[in-house]
Formats: structure tokens, C-alpha cells, sequence
């Protein structure tokens, strides 16, 4: 009989042995991987403004609409982004996105990305709509946030033709798969709004962003 | 004329891959200097060098990138419209359209090779009424406009088509909304409208429709004199009782109604319908700004324009002859469509007292003296009946009053009529000779003509009347009489018998009530006044007493407009966006539009608030829940409406937007059109016309000192929906007195002009006189609707053409 119940226990009891895979959350937050698409962050160029030039093509892509961009425009005095349109008003209803990534797949200019933040749950619909000012990252330490009194870059002159010496010249195999020349092959020159060359660490997240359960304990 | 005519049979072959490879080539030609913004350009979407790159464009361009051509980002050729010169693919699509088409030639290339780009050397830059078009046909995003510059993405847009609420010629729009705004105005393809274009007040004027000023709920004025806010059912009530009571104690008769013609057709009918039938007073009209008692209204449901007519298939043999108009300021797009007539072989005839912009197409120009336009007309016909009697139609001399019209005019004499109106004998007998040969014969006669004829009007159009009759010409396709109306709704509102002396339909009244004359004058004597969607009391001033006088004023409008102030009752409407509808155009084609937006507050549709005014008098209406319901009904009652419907009035399109499968590539027009509308057929095309002649008699002109005062009406005046769309506000006409060379001599002026005061109708004012050399010497021309009413009171808001008196004046006037 005894034996008959330790035998029915058998499992539980070799579980409660084991270490246990539950984790105490919220005090206790499990990683995700790297690739995990959580909340949206906009974000930012090195110079403190931003990515996002209020294209709506997140918009477009978006399958379940959840996107609202209202599109406005620079001036010297008062620069968003670079170039001569920003993102007035930029909303995500995170009750209806289904965190597809088709947005930051869209997007031109890498603004918007998916980030590690899955806690978005709150008590009414309203709060589910998030603002440009919640997804907006803040500006790089020591630089000002947005708007920035910045000239509009002075008007280029024609470039003497040089030769491009990346010029791919032989069909790849397959065919080509891209419609343009990748124009970060020729050098810095391309984009006079990136004053400091990209950063790598911008694409990865910021472990403030996301701390990991462990760190936390 | 502008694209090749392939004669014989011809096989065209356009998706061979010789084509595709000839537009790959040009394509990355095209894109080594092409900044691929995509994403900020406004055109992105609907950009045809976009289409034809992902159907056609090489994968890999063999240029090196930073070869592209850098401008400084746009640059604006005036305020409506931008230009970024790193997407131009100087296809010159806009100067031809500004030389070819719009006859502004305002825009030419500067520089040659990579650093060529589009100027414009006019004063204010780009100085067309027409700009807009031009960002529509730019295959790139080159020419953007001011108004849409980043409001959304074109995609977003809910397309709604419309039609244009500005003048009569009903261009076909479409309305671009998102998030409950209107973000642009595009216009919709119609080849017998406004084929694909449309001016820029139809195109910036929208302004009004979303302004932070318009009436949000019914209004009544207090004890205090003070407006309150009313409910719908208390603001209804109160008018109802009131009106009743005076029903009651005056008579039917002392209620009076002005209906404008900005209102749709239904909202008309219900208007017309709830003063005859319900009410039972005669007193409607729609003519603030029109003169009374020409009889033009009835002579176009008799000979006017015929159905199935489309003026740009007029050719070589064809006639128009535009009597008193000014197409680029009152119908732009006619402008254009007259011009496309003349450039396709056409002769256009044109008469006018002062210089006009339509001139330019005239092949014989009629100057007359301001007061003998019905003389002008008289001797045209005259020389046609008398000496040409072999060439009239042989059904002339059975119509009834043709005999009459006959003698009339043998009494008079050819040389006293051409000394009367200032044009000489030859000149009219060789513009008689035009009428008799021409195949087709229009006749455009605008509201200048009826106002300087002042009682010689009627005659006018009588002898326009005969003059279709005796050619033969009234009821031929591509043939017939066009008032140039006011406002968009003009000619439907004298279809729904807003008329003193008419019912819908033309059917004569048993007893004619007021005119809007008698009842803005106070001759009328009436103690309660309807007005919807007029503004008589800035229009014309004059009537201010009238209507202070009446115990009810009840004004029906968007806005707290002069007349809303004095009035008792005012209702919210809601405005041409807000609502469906239906408008007819000065050829009579009857669009419908679709509801885009949804009114501010509580506003509400015209003819609900009218209905539901009906009700509280117990009238036994259908109920009508939607504009449909009525378009049902008047296609029941209204004879000339007969067989319409909301179903009926779209139609097969013809055109290259449909031919050629692109339509934004061939036709700029982002969306594709299938509401065309329809014409309703005149009398003079039924198998036996009943329509008699008459002819009203022609006086000698009237005289006195002083110069004759001709209002102009300008397309960017002060009105009151005009003048909410800020961006026009540089371009708007300004308050002046043109005066002919002469004049300033006699005044002593500088030779641009300078200081005047003008005198006339009891109104005296200080202005800036600028001498127009062209102008004959006893005429002066004054601004309408500018600065302040009394600019209108000098000419009733452009319906009189009074005598006044100028003299220097020492104030400085900026
Ligand atoms: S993740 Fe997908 S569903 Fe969510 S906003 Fe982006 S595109 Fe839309
Ligand atoms: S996030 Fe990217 S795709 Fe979306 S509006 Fe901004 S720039 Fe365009
Ligand atoms: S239409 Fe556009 S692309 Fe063509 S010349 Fe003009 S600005 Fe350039
Ligand atoms: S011509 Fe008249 S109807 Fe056409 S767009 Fe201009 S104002 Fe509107």
C-alpha cells in the first residue's frame, strides 16, 4: 500500500529533487534570445536624432495595422531627423501588433526595431496605444535630445566621377539578388548626416534595456 | 494635334521585348541621376517612373553612385508649389502644359546638361491658375504642392469622389482622406468635364470644410440678443412654432426663402418643396448673385448646350461665341477646355467690354460699349436672318414667335445697333457669316453681358435663343446656350425650380412670388426669411435693412456669416464633403458626390434639417433617410431629371487612364473614375420642340456721367469659403479700380496709376486705380467680394453696372 503511493509519487518526488525550471517571475526574468521580437524601440543616430523619417512604409507593411505615422518637417531650427522629414506622431497599438518584425523588415533607415521588452500588458486599452515618446530611445549620454537646431546639410556639388573599384563586374552566381549598389561599400562619404561611423553596438540591445533574471537576483 | 494620328491601319505593338529593353535602358539612364528618396517623396506610391522601374528597370545599375547630380532640397517656384530638382527627369511635361495648355507660360528650363533645371519667371512666381496640375502630370516627384507636402502617404488616402464646390463647370474630384481630414484634392478623369484637370482653387480651396470656425450646433438668440447654443429638437420647434404664427397672422406671403446654389440638388427640391407645398409661399429664389428677370434659366432648359455635347471635340468649323465672360476667373476649367476647342481647329468669338484673358483665342474680338451687349447680339442676328435667309433651317419659321422675332428685327437698323454697341457693321457681318457657317454653335453667355445689358437682357438672350433657332444649331450635339453660372450649383438649383416663377422642371407657376430683388430690397415686404447657403447681407449690402427687419431671420450655413449674425435661428449644415449629393453643371451634367468626411458637432445635411422642419408642420413627405431617397423622388417629379439615379449617373469610361491600364501614368490622376454623371436633354432636342421665340424689345442704353463701373469677379477673392485656405492669401485679388488710360489722364494720375476715390451706388471709396491700357475709356473695373463689403455694395456684389464718378484722391492707399 505505502509502496503503491511512493510508487504513484514516484515522479513528483523525482522532480522535487530536481532543480526547478519555473522561475520566480517578475523577481526572476528568464533571457531571451537574441533574435526575440519584444517591444518596439525607435531609434537614434550617434548625433542624437532620429533614425525614423516618418515614411510610413512600418506602416504599410504592418499586417495587422497597428501603425499610425503623421509625417511633419524639418527646419534648421527645429530638426527631428536628418533630411526633410520626421515623424510627427508615431503609434503602435500593442494590442494589436502580433510582433512580426515586418515593421523594422520595412523600414529604410533601421528606426524602428523589435527589442526584449515582452512586458506590455496594462489595465486599459488606451495605455495599450504606445506614443513616439515611449518607443523613442533616449539621445546618446552628453548629446541633446530632439529638436536640435541643425542646418540642413549645404547643397553638394556634382562629385567628379571616379572609378568605383568594387564595382561588381561578372554576374553572380544566381543572378543579382539586390537592386542597388550597396553604397556602404565606397566609403564614409555617402551620408554626411553620419557624422560618426555606425556604431556596431547600436544594433545590439543595451543590457540596461533588458536585464536578464539572472542579473537581477 | 499633340500625339501622332495614325491614319490607315496601323498594328501597335507595346509589350515586344524590343520595348522593354528600350525602357530598361532609359530607365537606369534615367537613375543615374535619380536621388531614389522614395520614401520621403510625396509621390512615392503613385509615381510612375517608381511602376515603370519595378516592371521594366534593370536590377543593377552599371553607374557609379556618387555620380548623381546634388541640389539643395526643394526649392519653392511660389508658395503652392515645390520643386526638387534632383527628381526632375526634364521631361518638360510642365512647361508644355503651362505654354500648351494653360497659355501661362511661366515655366522654362535654365542651364543645359546635369545642371539644368525647371525656373519660372513670372511675378508672383509661377503665376497660373492652374499650377497644380503640373505636380499631377510630373512623372516623378519633382513638382510637389504645398498643400500635401508630407500630410501622408498616398496610399493611406480613402479616395472619395466629389465634385468641385467652387463654380459651375463641376470638375471631377476626388478627395484624399485620412484620420478624418481632408489631406488633398485630386481631380477624378472626365473627358467631357474637365478631362483630367482642375484649378487650383478647386484644388486649395478645401480649407473651409475642416476650419476651426464652423457652426457645431443650432443656435437661437436669447432675450439678450445673445446666440445660445440649442438642441436640434428645441431650435426646430422654435422655428416651426414662429414661422406657423406668422403663417397664422400674415399669410403664406410674408415668408420668404434664398436658397444658394452651393447646395446640392436635394437639398433644392426639399427647400422648393417645403415653400410651395408645405408653407405654401412662392417666395424662393436662388439669385443673389445672378440678375433676375433675363429669362436665361428658361431659354437653357429650351436650347441649351445638348446632351451627349463635349466641348473638346469641337474642331475646325465649330464656333464659340463667348459674350460678356471671364472664363479664367469665374469657370477656369472652361477656360481650358474653349482654348483645347480653338487649338483643335475651332473659331472662337469673343464679346466683351473690357479685356479678358480668352482673347487670346478669339479669332474675331468684339469690344462694345458696356450697355449694347443685346445691341451686339440683335445685329449678329439681324444679319443672319436677313442676309443670309438661303443658309436658315428650314424649322426656323415653324416655331411659334418667329414671325415676331422677324419683324422685330427688320424694324431695326444695322447702323444704329453697331453705333449703339461701339462695334462696327463689317466686323458684325463677318462674325454672322461665322454663325451661318459654322457646324457647331455655342454660345456662352456670362454674367457681365446680363448686367450691363440691364433691361436690354432679355432681348439678349432672346436674340441668342433665335440665333440657335435660325441656324438650325438648337438641339445639335455639340450645339447650344450656356449660361456661365455663379456657383457650382446654379443650373440645378433653376432645375429645382428655385425660382420665383417657376416649379421644378420649368413648369410655369400659376402665381410668381417675390424676386430675391423684391426680397432683399424689402419690397416684398416680408416678415420671416429663410436663407440656406447664402450670405446676401455681405454679398449685397443693400439688403441689410430687409434683413433686419423681418421678425425671423433664419440662416441655414457652415459658418457665422454676415447674414448668420442678424439672424434669429441658425443651423449648422454640413458642408460638400460631409454628405452626399448631387450638383449639376453648367452643361447640365448632373454629378453625384460621395459622402467623405463626417460633419463637425452636430451639423447636419441641408435637406434633413429641412424635412425635418416639414415634419413639425405635419407635412405627409416620405421620410427620407438618405440623399438617394430624394434623387429618387426628383427623378419622379422633376420631368427634365427623368430616369436619374444615383446608379445612372456613373458611366463607361473612356479614356487613356482606361485604355492604357495605367491611369496615374497617362493621366496623373491617382484614381480611376466611373462617375461621369449625365445630361439632361433640352427641349430643343425632343422630336417636336415646344418652345416658343419671343423677343423682349430693345431699348436705347441707359446714360449718365461718369464712367460705367463693371464688377470682375476674381477666382481668389474674399469669400467666405475661399478665404479659409491660407495658403492662397498672397495670391488674393486685391482691392483696385482698373481705369483706361484716358481716365488717368483726365485724373491727372501717374502713369501706372495712383490714389482714387470712387463714387457709385451711395458708396464712396478710397482705392488704388492701376491703368489697364486696353481698357475702352468710359469703363472702369472694380474688385468684387475684397476687402470689406463695401466693395460690394459699389456693384450689389457684381449684379449691377452703375454710373459712378472717380476722382483723384490725396490719401496714400498702400
Ligand atoms: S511587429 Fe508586425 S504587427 Fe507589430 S507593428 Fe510591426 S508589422 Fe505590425
Ligand atoms: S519607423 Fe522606419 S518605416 Fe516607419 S515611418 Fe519611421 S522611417 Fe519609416
Ligand atoms: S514635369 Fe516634373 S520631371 Fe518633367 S520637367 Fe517638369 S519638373 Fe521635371
Ligand atoms: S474650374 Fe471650377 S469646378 Fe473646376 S476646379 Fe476650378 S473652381 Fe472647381
Amino acid at each position: 500500500m505505502f509502496a503503491q503511493i511512493l510508487k504513484g509519487l514516484r515522479t513528483t518526488l523525482e522532480w522535487g529533487l530536481k532543480k526547478p525550471v519555473t522561475i520566480e517571475y517578475p523577481d526572476i526574468k528568464r533571457p531571451v534570445f537574441e533574435r526575440f521580437r519584444g517591444r518596439h524601440e525607435l531609434k537614434r543616430h550617434p548625433n542624437g536624432l532620429e533614425r525614423c523619417i516618418g515614411c510610413s512604409l512600418c506602416a504599410a507593411a504592418c499586417p495587422a495595422d497597428a501603425i499610425y505615422v503623421e509625417p511633419g518637417e524639418n527646419t534648421d531650427e527645429e530638426r527631428y531627423s536628418p533630411g526633410e522629414r520626421y515623424a510627427k506622431r508615431y503609434e503602435i497599438n500593442m494590442l494589436r501588433c502580433i510582433f512580426c518584425g515586418f515593421c523594422e523588415e520595412a523600414c529604410p533607415v533601421d528606426a524602428i526595431v523589435l527589442e526584449h521588452n515582452y512586458e506590455i500588458s496594462s489595465y486599459s486599452r488606451e495605455a495599450m496605444i504606445y506614443t513616439k515618446e515611449m518607443l523613442l530611445v533616449p539621445p546618446p549620454p552628453g548629446v541633446p535630445d530632439t529638436p536640435q537646431r541643425t542646418p540642413a546639410p549645404p547643397p553638394q556639388d556634382m562629385e567628379a566621377p571616379v572609378s568605383n573599384p568594387q564595382r561588381v563586374e561578372r554576374t553572380p552566381p544566381g543572378g543579382y539578388i539586390t537592386s542597388y549598389v550597396p553604397v556602404h561599400v565606397v566609403g564614409e562619404e555617402v551620408h554626411p548626416w553620419l557624422l560618426n561611423p555606425v556604431d556596431e553596438e547600436e544594433h545590439t540591445p543595451r543590457p540596461a534595456e533588458a536585464p536578464s533574471g539572472e542579473e537581477r537576483a | 494635334m499633340y500625339y501622332p494620328r495614325l491614319r490607315g491601319h496601323a498594328h501597335v505593338i507595346t509589350d515586344a521585348p524590343e520595348v522593354a529593353n528600350a525602357w530598361r535602358g532609359t530607365l537606369e539612364f534615367i537613375l543615374t541621376s535619380h536621388p531614389l528618396d522614395c520614401p520621403v517623396c510625396d509621390k512615392g506610391g503613385e509615381c510612375p517612373l517608381q511602376d515603370l522601374t519595378f516592371k521594366y528597370g534593370p536590377d543593377l545599375s552599371r553607374f557609379y553612385v556618387p555620380y548623381k547630380m546634388h541640389f539643395q532640397k526643394p526649392v519653392p517656384l511660389g508658395e503652392l508649389i515645390w520643386l526638387d530638382r534632383e527628381r526632375c527627369i526634364y521631361c518638360s511635361r510642365c512647361i508644355r502644359f503651362c505654354e500648351e495648355i494653360a497659355n501661362d507660360p511661366v515655366l522654362e528650363f535654365a542651364d543645359r546638361g546635369r545642371a539644368q533645371e525647371i525656373v519660372t519667371f513670372s511675378d508672383p512666381p509661377f503665376d497660373s491658375y492652374f499650377s497644380g496640375n503640373t505636380t499631377d502630370i510630373c512623372p516623378v516627384g519633382a513638382l510637389t504642392t504645398e498643400d500635401f507636402r508630407f500630410k501622408a502617404r498616398v496610399w493611406e488616402l480613402r479616395n472619395v469622389p466629389s465634385i468641385c464646390p467652387h463654380c459651375p463647370v463641376g470638375c471631377n474630384i476626388v478627395i484624399g482622406e485620412r484620420a478624418g481630414d481632408i489631406k488633398r484634392i485630386m481631380p477624378r478623369a472626365n473627358e467631357w468635364v474637365n478631362e483630367i484637370w482642375i484649378c487650383d482653387k478647386g484644388r486649395f480651396g478645401h480649407h473651409f470644410v475642416g476650419a476651426d470656425d464652423r457652426l457645431t450646433a443650432p443656435l437661437i438668440r436669447g432675450e439678450d440678443g445673445q446666440f445660445r447654443a440649442a438642441t436640434w429638437p428645441e431650435a426646430l420647434d422654435y422655428v416651426a412654432n414662429r414661422l406657423a404664427a406668422i403663417i397664422s397672422t400674415h399669410g403664406p406671403r410674408a415668408v420668404g426663402g434664398i436658397a444658394g446654389a452651393r447646395a446640392a440638388n436635394e437639398d433644392l427640391y426639399v427647400f422648393v418643396k417645403f415653400f410651395r407645398d408645405v408653407l405654401g409661399s412662392p417666395n424662393v429664389d436662388h439669385r443673389v448673385a445672378w440678375p433676375t428677370g433675363t429669362g436665361i434659366e428658361q431659354a437653357v432648359a429650351h436650347v441649351g448646350l445638348a446632351s451627349g455635347s463635349n466641348l473638346a471635340s469641337l474642331g475646325p468649323g465649330s464656333l464659340i461665341l463667348l459674350v460678356g465672360s471671364d472664363l479664367e476667373e469665374e469657370q477656369p476649367v472652361s477656360y481650358l477646355r474653349v482654348r483645347r476647342a480653338r487649338r483643335n481647329g475651332a473659331t472662337v468669338v469673343v464679346a466683351q467690354a473690357r479685356p479678358v484673358k480668352e482673347e487670346a483665342e478669339a479669332a474675331h474680338l468684339l469690344r462694345y460699349r458696356v450697355g449694347g451687349e443685346a445691341h451686339v447680339m440683335a445685329a449678329i442676328l439681324k444679319v443672319v436672318l436677313e442676309a443670309h435667309k438661303n443658309a436658315l433651317d428650314k424649322r426656323f419659321n415653324k416655331l411659334k414667335g418667329a414671325q415676331q422675332v422677324r419683324e422685330a428685327v427688320a424694324d431695326l437698323s444695322l447702323d444704329e445697333l453697331a453705333r449703339i454697341s461701339g462695334v462696327s457693321a463689317e466686323h458684325i457681318r463677318a462674325v454672322a457669316e461665322v454663325v451661318v457657317n459654322a457646324r457647331d454653335v455655342v454660345i456662352m453667355v456670362g454674367r457681365e453681358a446680363l448686367v450691363g445689358a440691364e433691361e436690354n437682357a432679355p432681348a439678349l438672350v432672346d436674340a441668342a435663343v433665335a440665333l440657335l433657332a435660325a441656324t438650325g444649331k438648337a438641339g445639335q450635339v455639340n450645339s447650344g446656350l450656356v449660361a456661365l453660372w455663379p456657383h457650382n450649383n446654379s443650373q440645378g438649383a433653376c432645375d429645382m425650380g428655385v425660382l420665383p416663377d417657376m416649379l421644378p422642371g420649368y413648369r410655369p407657376a400659376d402665381e410668381a412670388g417675390a424676386t430675391v430683388d423684391d426680397m432683399l430690397s424689402g419690397a416684398a415686404d416680408l416678415k420671416a426669411l429663410y436663407i440656406m447657403a447664402a450670405d446676401p447681407a455681405r454679398d449685397r449690402p443693400s439688403s441689410l435693412n430687409a434683413l433686419k427687419n423681418v421678425e425671423l431671420l433664419i440662416v441655414q450655413d457652415l459658418f457665422m456669416t454676415e447674414t448668420a449674425r442678424l439672424a434669429h435661428v441658425v443651423f449648422p449644415a454640413a458642408a460638400f464633403a460631409e454628405r452626399a449629393g448631387s450638383y449639376t453643371s453648367l452643361e447640365r451634367r448632373v454629378q453625384r458626390t460621395e459622402q467623405a468626411l463626417r460633419p463637425p458637432g452636430e451639423a447636419m445635411p441641408d435637406w434633413w434639417i429641412v424635412a425635418q422642419l416639414a415634419e413639425r408642420f405635419d407635412a405627409a413627405w416620405p421620410p427620407y433617410a438618405t440623399a438617394v431617397d430624394i434623387m429618387n423622388e426628383v427623378a419622379k417629379q422633376v420631368k427634365v431629371y427623368k430616369g436619374m439615379s444615383y446608379d445612372k449617373l456613373e458611366g463607361e469610361p473612356v479614356s487613356w487612364s482606361t485604355v492604357a491600364g495605367y491611369h496615374h501614368v497617362y493621366t496623373g490622376t491617382s484614381t480611376l473614375n466611373t462617375w461621369f454623371g449625365r445630361t439632361w436633354a433640352v427641349q430643343a432636342e425632343a422630336r417636336r420642340p415646344k418652345y416658343a421665340l419671343r423677343w423682349s424689345g430693345l431699348r436705347p442704353p441707359r446714360h449718365e456721367e461718369g464712367v460705367r463701373l463693371v464688377a470682375r469677379r476674381r477666382l481668389y477673392d474674399h469669400g467666405t469659403m475661399i478665404a479659409r485656405s491660407h495658403l492662397l492669401d498672397r495670391r488674393r485679388a486685391r482691392p483696385e479700380v482698373l481705369i483706361s488710360s484716358q481716365e488717368a489722364a483726365r485724373l491727372g494720375l501717374e502713369e501706372q496709376g495712383g490714389a482714387v476715390r470712387v463714387q457709385a451706388n451711395g458708396v464712396t471709396l478710397v482705392t488704388a486705380a492701376r491703368v489697364e491700357p486696353r481698357l475702352p475709356a468710359d469703363v472702369a473695373v472694380v474688385a468684387c467680394d475684397v476687402d470689406g463689403t463695401a466693395w460690394n455694395a459699389l456693384t450689389e456684389g457684381g449684379v449691377r453696372a452703375p454710373f459712378g464718378t472717380l476722382e483723384k484722391a490725396e490719401e496714400a492707399v498702400e
